[in-house]
């Protein structure tokens, strides 16, 4: 396995997938808005935990680019279609599973279930994060795609 | 102790006024004076009908628990600053007692997520009353899939599942009222439970019942944290939970009434969905909660502002569903019979799509409630704020659909009001917030544009008084936000000028209003008074150092409220009935802004 591919291109790939989220997000295409969700993990101040949401999303990035550089090693190949597929898959997961169970851990995102004694903040994504637009999902397999896109392009070259 | 029947239980259309609300923060229920719930959509207060017999007639279901022969409402209140709604019959020599409400905590718990407990008891001798479960799920009156669970009775529509549960035990079949006894000591508790995409969780009767008794605990610790020199304070305290039960907790939104289609002219076509937010209504809100102490509530609002708007920003939606998206398409549901045959029922709302350049004034009004409290908006609230304000710095001179949302655009002074009320707060707020002195310049100039326009063009020196358009000698009662903007002092001829001629020229007895000339709207059918603007001229007499005036038609307004403290959005003048959509959020915002208002006004010498 390419240690040192995987520690540098998992932060591009990130980067790319953050990039691409923000101008989504600034084309009004989705209200998802990836650093703040897991900033505000940590504050409340939408501002800091822009930034703090930041670092968290390329620590997390990186440890989903060691399962991408692990599956590629396995297969002994990398390339820009096996990293897309990869990245379906993985925008499969973070909207069935990981963006539902967010309501249940994020101290400052309110479920579906929120009552009146709720001071939760941000609302819950809903079912495939479409509450945060209905293009939501779209935007959100994009940038994964992206993300898979670019890791394999890199690893290859590598 | 139980008996079946193969009819429904024959009933005449309840008024409006008749009729409590029940809400758990992320639905509604509407009960008439008979015990019968008429009005419930699931999961949320946009969802589909479960019980829709309200406008839907007899087919499209009630869940009506209550007297089983003729009876007379003695008692009707909501427990002392709860959301617990208590009937009370005198039938034959005894009384018979209902007490319901929704179980709006249920974060934490094994509980489903809407809970409807409903008890009946007596103290003095057996009374027989009727519990008549008649689900009907959307708009085609579907019925369900029934299964008999002990201890339950279960009803599925595909990932909808509802179920009815009893202590003590009695077999309930949708659609055949049921027969029961009820005897002192032995209360009678109903329990609906209902789950949408995810497995029922049945409640023990016994359970419910201490959960809507620990919801009281809540709503009253609630309650008690709102300022206690609030003048009418129980009214205003009703007010206030009738706005936070409106308000969908999961996001912050504020729906402006939980039902659709209760018409403004009965039997007219004046029938429009108001389960939807209005930008307008939560800025109102940021504005009322503030005052009165409640901080939580005024910063959801404002979060929810700005989170919703943003896909569609620096544009303000005029309406948006409680998830921040677009609003459904206005469609007619056709067979529908609708209130006293108020005729087409509606889904979705048109007026989405519409321009409406007062929404940026409240709104940015509502941000600068929020810093004048001491509070700092954080830069990206404040990023959009400065588009907002953009906007209207760019295209106030367009023609817009007004507040009224009438069909027609056109210079409405009222909307120029509003957007001179956006770019003042904007400045204001820059005061204290980094801002460009390019775009503080082009601000400052639009709004002294706009101030130069309106007095040019929007008043009519004839009447001393604003008027509805440019060019228009109409009156328009949303001019009474005139004192609250500062645009011309509160002692301006002009102020005052405006204050009277609305007063007079639309008046529809007392302190009643039209909110226009009734009629011109280019719609079919007239309308009654509209309520808010009743309060808003008690705001302007408060505001305007007529006190005493204020305080008088604020307790004529209170004497037109439902006997349980809420109002709908109109009233017809002549009968003291009231129509439209209910309750509504609107007026009982504007309620809490006068009665705020006759607090802050200095007394009268």
């Amino acid at each position: 396995m390419d240690w040192a591919g995987w520690a540098l291109f998992g932060l591009v790939a990130t980067a790319a997938l953050t990039a691409a989220q923000i101008t989504a997000q600034l084309a009004g295409l989705t209200r998802l808005d990836f650093p703040l969700v897991l900033g505000t993990l940590v504050t409340e101040d939408p501002d800091r935990a822009r930034v703090f949401g930041f670092f968290i999303h390329l620590c997390a990035g990186q440890g989903f680019a060691l399962g991408y550089a692990a599956t590629f090693a396995l297969l002994n190949r990398a390339t820009w279609w096996i990293g897309a597929l990869l990245g379906t898959v993985h925008v499969g997961i973070a909207l069935t599973v990981l963006l539902p169970l967010l309501p249940g851990v994020h101290p400052r995102m309110a479920s579906q279930r929120a009552g009146p004694a709720s001071t939760a903040v941000l609302e819950p994504p809903g079912l495939f994060g479409v509450n945060y637009g209905i293009q939501t999902p779209v935007v959100a397999a994009v940038v994964h795609v992206i993300y898979g896109v670019v890791l394999g392009l890199l690893l290859q070259a590598a | 102790m139980t008996s079946g029947s193969d009819t429904r239980c024959p009933r005449p259309s309840a008024p409006i006024s008749d009729y409590g609300l029940l809400s758990d923060t992320r639905t509604a229920a509407l009960v008439a004076g008979d015990g019968g719930i008429d009005w419930f959509c699931v999961p949320r207060f946009d969802g589909e009908p479960l019980f829709g017999r309200l406008i839907g007639g007899p087919d499209a279901g009630t869940f009506r628990v209550g007297p089983a022969g003729p009876a007379t409402v003695v008692e009707r209140r909501y427990r002392q600053h709860t959301a617990t709604l208590e009937t009370t019959w005198a039938v034959g020599g005894s009384r018979l007692t209902l007490t319901e409400a929704m179980v709006a905590e249920v974060s934490g718990r094994l509980l489903p997520t809407t809970l409807i407990v409903r008890r009946l008891s007596t103290e003095e001798s057996a009374v027989d009353a009727v519990v008549e479960f008649d689900p009907r799920l959307g708009v085609r009156h579907r019925r369900p899939r029934v299964h008999h669970r002990h201890p339950a009775v279960m009803c599925q529509w595909g990932s909808l599942a509802v179920s009815l549960g009893c202590a003590p035990n009695l077999t309930i079949e949708p659609g055949r009222p049921a027969l029961i006894t009820v005897t002192p000591g032995r209360p009678v508790t109903l329990v609906l439970a209902v789950a949408y995409r995810e497995p029922l969780i049945h409640v023990e009767p016994a359970w419910a019942w201490e959960l809507l008794t620990e919801d009281e605990d809540r709503w009253r610790a609630w309650s008690a944290e709102i300022d206690g020199s609030l003048p009418f304070r129980d009214h205003v305290v009703r007010s206030l939970l009738t706005l936070r039960l409106l308000t969908y907790s999961p996001s912050r939104a504020p729906v402006a009434a939980p039902t659709t289609s209760l018409p403004e002219d009965p039997g007219g076509a004046r029938n429009w969905d108001y389960r939807y937010v209005w930008p307008r209504d939560a800025s109102i809100g940021v504005s009322a909660f503030l005052s009165v102490g409640k901080l939580d509530e005024a910063r959801g609002f404002l979060a929810w502002l700005l989170h919703a708007t943003r896909l569609q920003r620096p544009r303000l939606p005029a309406l948006l569903t409680l998830h921040g998206r677009d609003v459904p398409a206005e469609r007619e549901l056709p067979g529908w019979p609708g209130y006293l045959g108020s005729v087409p029922v509606r889904i979705g709302n048109d007026a989405a799509a519409q321009h409406q350049l007062d929404g940026y004034g409240w709104l940015i009004d509502a941000a600068w409630t929020f810093v004048q409290a001491g509070q700092r908006l954080y830069t990206e609230a404040w990023r959009a704020v400065r588009g907002f304000a953009d906007v209207v710095a760019r295209c106030w001179q367009e023609p817009d659909a007004g507040i009224w949302e009438v069909r027609q655009t056109a210079q409405h002074v009222h909307s120029k009001l509003m957007g001179w009320l956006a770019l003042d707060r904007a400045l204001r707020i820059a005061d204290t917030h980094p801002l460009p002195n390019r775009q503080r310049r082009l601000w400052r100039e639009a709004r002294d544009a706009i101030a130069a326009e309106v007095r040019a063009s929007g008043f009519n020196p004839a009447t001393g008084s604003y008027v509805r358009a440019y060019g228009s000698a109409d009156l328009d009662a949303a001019l009474l936000i005139l004192p609250l903007l500062e645009m011309d002092s509160a002692e301006s001829p002009r102020v005052h000028g405006t204050i009277d001629a609305v007063r007079d020229g639309l008046s529809a007895g007392g302190p009643l209003l039209y909110r226009y000339p009734p009629g011109r709207d280019g719609l079919p059918g007239t309308e009654g008074a509209f309520l808010p603007c009743s309060f808003w001229l008690v705001q302007a007499l408060a505001r305007t150092g007529r006190r005493v005036e204020a305080i008088e038609m604020f307790q004529t307004m209170l004497s037109h409220a439902s006997p349980l403290g809420l109002y709908a959005e109109e009233l017809d003048p002549a009968t003291g009935a009231q129509f439209g959509n209910y309750p509504q959020t609107l007026t009982h915002a504007a309620l809490v802004q006068a009665a705020l208002a006759i607090r802050d006004a200095p007394v009268d010498p």
